[in-house]
């Protein structure tokens, strides 16, 4: 299974070495948010430097956009006839969503990397720390996992690219609005603090907030990290499942 | 060779939903090392079996082996000793060609220098050498499919299934891909099956061909055998129309055993005689008897065709394009587009009777008569409720994937959808039919053009329940139908689209004026 999961991943990596705009295109929405709220509303926050508050949230908002697209192109692999010529060999079934999700991870910890370069270029204050980038990409890897499972799992159910589209949208933004991605939580009305307690996307935030930003908080971070594991695990879980019922 | 069957079916059955069996009982052998062709139209079943020897599909009953396993027990074991090339290319478009083999021969696990070794041997046979490391995206069609075949053999099978191997390929590329398996049949001594919807192909290329319809096997044999089974010459003869005195003149043929056999095929009747030379003289001084006006006759020996024609009643020439399945056949069945499946599929037995849709039995099409309407000026629902527009547009088959673009349904691929297609079309300012010809007739008889398939049957039933007024047609309620409601309207001297506002495209193509109030 792991064989066949690098064998396909390498396939994607290729594929998207091939490709280098698309990648491109997915990071030029984050760093629009992050010039905007950095310049914007870093006036109307009581904050010490806004842009290294936001800065957790805008990385996340990185994974999401990068990740919740994947089952697109799972999509366009069962119409083009690929799925169907994996399915004939006797490969892995799991390691076919594997690898997609895997591939989609990986990009956007690379995504990700590039974020947090033009942040420091842009004069945010976060750490610079090897150890502490690396923990906050094991956030963002996860992260990433389950959100790529998320799509892919959606883009087998509904079997079709519009309502993927709707889904990945319902996704990506209003999560982003219900965490402390961009709004520290003394800022909200209750009920949105309530809906930002089970938002992954809160504990995703927090946990890079905490080891990027001052001082670092590895309790919190412990605690994201867990949390992280078991959503990229409930989805990912989802997704193969989802897959396994696609034979008729 | 060894006797062993490669591919024994028994009794294989396929539901798809429960009024369509896709596969019915289908019973099938295929021997070791020969090429068999199964020839059938479109919906026969062709590719429904593929996909379940291909163990890509489940079925519902039956029993199906392959190389002796279980494909429903073993399905591991049988992909192992398989290869199979769906229709649609499954090779990956940003890679090139090696990297297509080479990732085909890691999936079956093989070991690296194997499958490289394998890639030469392949690429030679297939002369693909000079293109294997340029990406496919740069291939042509033929090349394309010439990959997607050796990618399928990477790990040595012994039964190769293709299903529609020549589809959309040029007449050179067909030739060229006919030698190709050929080769590959008596070089690797690979056992074949492929299906086919051209009788050219399962003529020259199988040892066997099996006709399929409806999904059973009509008639099994070689090529030779088959055409010998229709004795002696086809005659066949176009008429203007088929009515009772063609029908007669057909029926004393046979009668007077002139023709041994007659089948009706739309205005043309095929008269098997046992020689074309002797009968066809006969033929016509009968004609000329009965005064029967014949408008074209040709001769030629049985073929396929004629053979199909036979056992199934209808011409392969006859049926239409190449039915894929779509997603969005897989999204209807599970019911989330339910609106869809009455446009794909059931149109055929709907027809348009006055202002009502009806089904096959008669009865109006539940979906579109209780639920919303237009009455008056408003859409109501089945209850008599108002309705806005935007709600009522969602009974068009919005949910299938596709919209309104000017007067036409599109889909997803910005394609009409064939059963829009082929249906008539407003162009400059009159009703054309699918091949461009002016329908004058509709014009006259004022009847609303739907889609083919409900193409309006009577003048007279259509006059009592409905008309044309000015632009518009209503009920003999004086209503405006609903089906037309939710497209654009005309309104003072201009068209409006359903939210109201003028389309200025519409208003150019439209001449004529008109008094209706609004």
């Amino acid at each position: 299974m792991l064989a066949d999961t690098w064998h396909l991943f390498n396939k994607y990596m290729i594929i998207t070495k091939r490709m280098p705009l698309w990648s491109l295109f997915t990071l030029i929405q984050p760093l629009i948010w992050l010039i905007i709220f950095g310049q914007l509303f870093g006036h109307f926050v009581e904050t010490d430097n806004y842009m290294d508050f936001i800065m957790p949230g805008i990385l996340i908002m990185t994974v999401l956009f990068g990740s919740s697209w994947s089952g697109v192109s799972l999509l366009r692999e069962i119409s083009a006839g690929t799925v169907d010529k994996m399915l004939v060999s006797p490969v892995s079934r799991v390691a076919i969503v594997l690898s997609r999700v895997l591939h989609s991870a990986i990009q956007v910890i690379a995504q990700a990397l590039i974020i947090l370069a033009v942040a420091w270029l842009m004069g945010s204050t976060i750490t610079m720390n090897p150890f502490y980038i690396f923990l906050s990409m094991l956030i963002v890897l996860f992260l990433g996992v389950g959100f790529a499972a998320l799509s892919n799992g959606f883009a087998i159910t509904l079997q079709r690219e519009e309502p993927l589209v709707m889904i990945g949208n319902l996704m990506t933004l209003p999560l982003m609005f219900f965490s402390s991605a961009l709004v520290p939580k003394q800022f909200m009305p209750d009920w949105i603090e309530f809906i930002s307690i089970i938002n992954p996307i809160t504990y995703a935030v927090e946990a890079v907030r905490a080891v990027l930003v001052g001082p670092p908080d590895f309790t919190i971070f412990a605690k994201g990290l867990v949390f992280m594991l078991l959503f990229a695990g409930i989805s990912l879980t989802w997704a193969v499942t989802a897959f396994n019922s696609l034979r008729e | 060779m060894a006797n062993q069957d490669a591919i024994q079916i028994e009794k294989l059955t396929k539901i798809f939903s429960p009024n369509i069996k896709a596969v019915n009982e289908l019973d099938l052998t295929v021997n070791e090392g020969e090429i068999m062709a199964l020839l059938g139209p479109n919906g026969a079943g062709k590719s429904t079996t593929i996909r379940i020897l291909g163990t890509l599909s489940g079925f519902d009953s039956g029993k199906v082996l392959v190389d002796g396993i279980d494909v429903d027990l073993e399905p591991e074991r049988v992909r192992q000793t398989i290869g199979v090339v769906a229709q649609k290319t499954g090779v990956d478009y940003f890679l090139t060609g090696r990297e297509n083999m080479m990732l085909q021969g890691h999936l079956y696990r093989m070991k690296k220098a194997d499958i490289k070794a394998r890639i030469e041997e392949l690429a030679t046979h297939f002369e693909l050498d000079k293109s294997l490391d340029k990406l496919v995206s740069a291939y042509s069609g033929g090349m394309t499919r010439k990959l997607d075949i050796a990618t399928a053999l990477i790990h040595r099978p012994k039964i190769l299934f293709l299903d529609e191997p020549t589809l959309g390929l040029d007449i050179r590329s067909r030739k060229m891909l006919w030698k190709l398996i050929e080769q590959l049949n008596q070089e690797f001594g690979l056992t074949i099956l492929l299906t086919t919807h051209y009788l050219e192909e399962a003529d020259n290329l199988s040892d066997r061909v099996a006709i399929i319809n409806e999904g059973k096997i009509q008639i099994i044999g070689t090529p030779d055998e088959l055409k010998n089974s229709i004795h002696g010459d086809s005659v066949v003869i176009s008429f203007d129309e088929s009515g009772d005195e063609e029908k007669a003149f057909a029926a004393r043929l046979k009668q007077a055993n002139i023709a041994t056999e007659t089948v009706w095929d739309g205005n043309n009747v095929h008269l098997y005689v046992d020689s074309g030379a002797e009968g066809v003289p006969v033929i016509m001084e009968e004609a000329g008897k009965q005064q029967v006006q014949v408008k074209t006759l040709s001769l030629a020996r049985p073929t396929l065709d004629d053979v199909f024609l036979k056992y199934t009643g209808t011409s392969m020439l006859d049926s239409g394009e190449e039915e894929v399945e779509e997603w969005w056949h897989k999204w209807a069945g599970k019911g989330g587009g339910g609106n869809w499946k009455k446009w794909a599929g059931d149109a055929a037995e709907e027809d348009w009777e006055g202002n009502e849709w009806v089904g096959a039995d008669g009865k109006p099409k539940g979906e579109w008569e209780d639920s919303e309407e237009w009455s008056g000026n408003e859409w109501v629902d089945a209850k008599g409720n108002p309705k806005t527009p935007q709600k009522a547009e969602k009974s068009a088959p919005d949910e299938a994937g596709g919209e309104w673009q000017g007067n036409e349904w599109v889909n997803k691929e910005g394609e009409q959808t064939g059963d829009w297609g082929d249906s008539p079309d407003w162009q400059g300012n009159e009703w054309v039919d699918a091949e461009g010809k002016p329908k004058s007739d509709w014009k006259a008889s004022g009847k609303p053009p739907g889609p083919a398939a409900a193409r309006p049957r009577q003048e007279d039933s259509a006059k009592e329940s409905g008309e044309w007024q000015g632009n518009e047609w209503v009920n003999k309620d004086g209503e405006q139908t609903g089906d037309w409601g939710d497209s654009p309207d005309w309104q003072g001297n201009e068209w409006v689209d359903s939210e109201g506002r003028p389309r200025d495209d519409w208003s150019q193509t439209k001449g004529k004026k008109q008094s209706r109030n609004n």
